[in-house]
């Protein structure tokens, strides 16, 4: 995948907060089942306002596949690394679950997955990606909240939607680079 | 009760080719007992199970997606969107249909058929051979026929599987009239008030709506296909969503504008949109004249019905009744005044959905796009056969109870009333097809203490329910990822035919429907059998015989359509079907039965102080009581709670999570507080599907509380639908 950056772009405005990327990510990925076992998740904002002038907002996110992550800077054993096409991995036959990472990473995208005896966490599905496919989380959003593509590509979707509307980032300050995008 | 056998049966072999291959699925199951015997050397390496795709429908709620099962090494790995569905469901699957892998990998499942050997509801259950148990059933069946009359075994039954109509057949072959279906828990008020008035209950075409006003209807969280998603394209752009509900739900959150409307008041709202509407002369002048009758009688009629009048009910300000009810006047044709689908609420339910319907008609959005459009179907050839004639069997026993009885649905509540009272007959056996009456009839002391009186009860799911823990006799069907299934016309404004094939093999000892009532006819006489005697597949080649292209597209795109886009107008120019075929503003049939012409208001009950009004609502991970138990789902949700405004919380002393008891004049049940300004302060909420008395439910068994439990039945007397919001609590600490 030479020449690629793969990204999401999220409009959150259109998330109904249904779940059905979480379902989707774990059955896909064999995410055992379990409340602390999850690659992505729902944020329920903090309602705003007083009753009866109410309002909020639901936020999916997941790994943020970062161009300067800080998870693969603190693994003792390099079992954190990033593909060329800007996909953070884990190499679960490295992994010695000291879980550094899952103290590094300021978006709390990782848990230990006791099947596999590693940490685990989003890949953008790439074992989809690869096969011409979209991540699991992008195929079956009822609402299209997540839209996946390559960022070096200007034609891409990705592109279009960043080079039209303004866009955040998760906890820019860090300076970890992350790559989902979110429209604002 | 007889019907013609027009043709019969082909005999003619199914012939399967497809891309999606039911070839090979013979091997493939029970693929971890393979494997684990491939490990001790018992059997050779598990290599040659199927991979492969497999187009199907989802079977986890009403709309019925299309899928395709990802099936590796013999087992379903994942159920991905079928992008040929994108016509009815925009080729998504939500968070039930991904965790549909659950369903047949499920420990809790049911595996073979189970007697009871304790007492009912104990729990008691040994494992028997399907001959064992179809012998009891069929022995219990024929006793029942023989002591009392065939009208004594009622024959309860989901909608939906795409084999439920194996089950009716059973229950009119056998020769009981007394069918039960969940309309009357759900949509048949609804139906009534909307067909009284179209003659048909329209479907709203949100795509295209410019103004969509939502009341009773939670889109973003109850979700009905394509509405669910189409809802959304407005975000930010064209479209309004005006939304009333006592709670602040995800679809709140997606509005426009929010109003915590008091319960029970809708009509006051729509009857002074109405007053607004007609006095202020902006309502379809053409078309109210051309399309419907009964418009002058509208008119003094809602005279004293003015905003602020119905600000007064309702507790919407009448500058924003008045201000909603110019602007959906100005938006017309391309706006919708949102009927929904449940619509069991409150005892004037029907009344309530005939002035929605009538607020649509004077707009005049009737069959144009972006307004209300009469559902289209696709023709298949009716699945038929001769029934025998049984000369000494009563009508249904929940006859001539409401104004508007449907022959097939009956109402649930009045005919668990007439069981009690043994009058005008007694009903002794329960056949239960995948309902959970346990658990969704309001009043369950009362639906148990009718269980209690039955001689027999045998119950057929893929799960032990609250309802199967209550039965003798426990078969297990199927998973709807297990079965070849007859195709099945999903109507709406674009109508698809869905249809099903099997993903994998049925796990351990369970079958489809169709084979569980064909063993079973064998063993109520020959007239009953031979009704049964074809294949599925013959069943299915019948189906599609007048047009061979269905069975050809569902095998190579899942998915049988004729148009993808909708097609508006093709009811002008012909009769409705109602008494005048014209759109009835002023119903006629009505004045002739008694019950008011023009729907007249009535206030809800009042709540007193220290008291609350019990509502029952949905979330998107679960269907009523079947999904909660599903372990991705449970994952999601794992206990419901008891919503209650801080404001109320704080005058009770209660606080946020603690345990409470919360008590109706029916029943009392345990769960946590959760205190929220997501609702209303006169009104508590809680999630349906929990509160589970089956310990074969192992996630939710004794977990949260059950609202069925609470809720008093009330009952519309037009449409026998019962009334879920009409029940007060009181809270206690626990």
């Amino acid at each position: 995948m030479k020449n690629k950056r793969y990204a999401i772009v999220l409009d959150t405005k259109r998330c109904i907060d249904c779940k059905a990327c979480t379902v989707a990510c774990k059955a896909e990925n064999d995410v055992p089942v379990g409340r602390d076992n999850y690659r992505n998740w729902v944020d329920e904002e903090k309602l705003r306002g007083t009753y009866p002038n109410l309002g909020q907002s639901f936020t999916p996110s997941q790994c943020q596949h970062c161009a300067n992550p800080p998870c693969a800077h603190v693994c003792p054993t390099k079992a954190t690394v990033v593909s060329p096409d800007g996909i953070v991995h884990v190499i679960a036959d490295k992994c010695i679950g000291c879980k550094y990472c899952q103290t590094a990473c300021p978006y709390n995208a990782r848990y230990y997955n006791e099947v596999i005896a590693a940490v685990d966490k989003c890949t953008f599905c790439s074992h989809r990606v690869y096969a011409g496919g979209m991540p699991a989380c992008v195929e079956t959003c009822p609402t299209k909240v997540r839209v996946f593509g390559d960022i070096n590509d200007p034609n891409s979707e990705v592109s279009r939607l960043l080079a039209k509307n303004p866009s955040r980032v998760l906890k820019v300050a860090q300076g970890t680079k992350p790559h989902l995008f979110y429209l604002t | 009760m007889t019907r013609l056998l027009e043709k019969k049966l082909s005999r003619r072999r199914f012939i399967g080719v497809s891309s999606c291959a039911l070839a090979g699925v013979a091997v493939g199951s029970q693929v971890k007992v393979l494997r684990a015997l491939a490990q001790e050397g018992k059997v050779g390496a598990v290599t040659t199970l199927p991979t492969k795709d497999v187009f199907t429908s989802c079977g986890m709620c009403v709309n019925k997606c299309g899928v395709i099962a990802r099936v590796r090494d013999g087992v379903i790995h994942k159920l991905d969107p079928n992008p040929n569905f994108a016509v009815k469901s925009r080729a998504m699957l939500c968070a039930r249909g991904n965790a549909g892998t659950k369903v047949v990998y499920d420990p809790d499942r049911l595996k073979y058929p189970l007697i009871r050997v304790g007492e009912r509801g104990e729990g008691k259950w040994r494992r028997a051979s399907w001959d064992e148990a179809l012998d009891l059933v069929g022995k219990n069946l024929n006793q029942i026929a023989e002591k009392y009359t065939r009208a004594g075994v009622v024959f309860a039954s989901t909608e939906g599987t795409f084999q439920d109509h194996f089950f009716n057949q059973m229950a009119e072959c056998y020769g009981s009239p007394n069918t039960l279906r969940h309309a009357t828990l759900c949509l048949s008020s609804n139906i009534q008030g909307f067909s009284a008035t179209f003659g048909t209950n329209p479907t709203p075409d949100v795509l295209n709506a410019d103004y969509i006003i939502m009341s009773g209807a939670n889109r973003s969280e109850a979700f009905i296909t394509p509405d669910t998603i189409d809802l959304l394209k407005g975000d930010g752009g064209m479209r309004k969503l005006i939304y009333l509900d006592p709670r602040f739900t995800k679809t709140a959150a997606k509005a426009d504008e929010w109003y915590p409307i008091k319960p029970g008041t809708d009509m006051a709202f729509i009857l002074a949109m109405i007053n607004v509407i007609v006095t202020e002369k902006r309502y379809n002048k053409d078309f109210v004249e051309k399309m419907t009758v009964g418009f002058d009688k509208l008119v003094p009629h809602i005279a004293t019905y003015t905003p602020e009048w119905a600000a007064k009910e309702c507790e919407i300000p009448a500058a924003d009744i008045r201000r909603i009810a110019r602007d959906f006047a100005d938006a017309a044709p391309h706006a919708v005044y949102y009927q929904g689908r449940r619509s069991s609420f409150f005892a004037n339910d029907t009344q309530m959905r005939r002035a929605m319907a009538i607020l649509n008609a004077i707009i005049g959005n009737w069959d144009v796009e972006g307004g209300m459009i009469p559902n289209r179907s696709i023709a298949m050839t009716k699945h038929d056969y001769l029934a025998p004639y049984y000369d000494d069997i009563p009508g249904r026993l929940d006859a001539d109870s409401v104004a508007y009885l449907s022959e097939s649905d009956g109402s649930w509540s009045i005919f668990r009333d007439r069981v009690l009272e043994g009058k005008p007959y007694p009903v002794k056996g329960m056949m239960i097809y995948k309902q959970n009456c346990v658990a969704s009839v309001p009043n369950r002391a009362k639906t148990l203490k009718m269980m209690a009186q039955m001689d027999f009860i045998c119950t057929i799911d893929v799960t032990m329910s609250d309802t199967a823990w209550y039965s003798d006799v426990v078969l297990p069907e199927a998973t709807y990822l297990e079965r070849l299934d007859p195709p099945e016309v999903l109507g709406g404004i674009v109508p698809v035919v869905a249809w099903r094939q099997p993903a994998v093999e049925a796990l351990f000892e369970s079958k489809p429907c169709l084979w569980i009532m064909q063993q079973l006819a064998k063993r109520l006489g020959p007239d009953i059998a031979d009704t049964f005697n074809f294949t599925m597949e013959e069943a299915i080649e019948h189906q599609c015989s007048n047009n061979p292209k269905i069975l050809a597209d569902l095998k190579s795109k899942g998915v049988y359509y004729e148009a993808d886009k909708p097609v508006y107008g093709s009811s002008y120019g012909k009769p409705l079907k109602t008494k005048s075929g014209k759109i009835e503003i002023y119903s006629e049939r009505y004045a002739e039965k008694g019950l008011d012409p023009l729907p007249v208001y009535s206030s809800p009950n009042v709540v007193p102080t220290g008291k609350y009004r019990l509502l029952v609502g949905r979330h998107a991970y679960f269907t009523h009581g079947t999904t909660t138990n599903n372990p991705y789902l449970h994952d999601i949700m794992p206990e419901n709670t008891l919503w209650l405004h801080p404001q109320e919380a704080a005058r009770l002393g209660l606080d946020d999570g603690r345990l409470v008891r919360v008590k109706s004049a029916v029943g009392e049940e345990t769960l946590k507080l959760e205190v929220t300004e997501k609702i209303r302060p006169d009104s508590v909420y809680m999630a349906h599907g929990f509160g589970v008395l089956s310990k074969g439910q192992s996630n939710v068994y004794g977990v949260g509380g059950c609202d069925a439990a609470l809720i008093e039945e009330k009952t519309c007397m037009i449409s026998g639908n019962v009334a879920m919001h009409e029940t007060l609590v009181e809270i206690f600490p626990a």
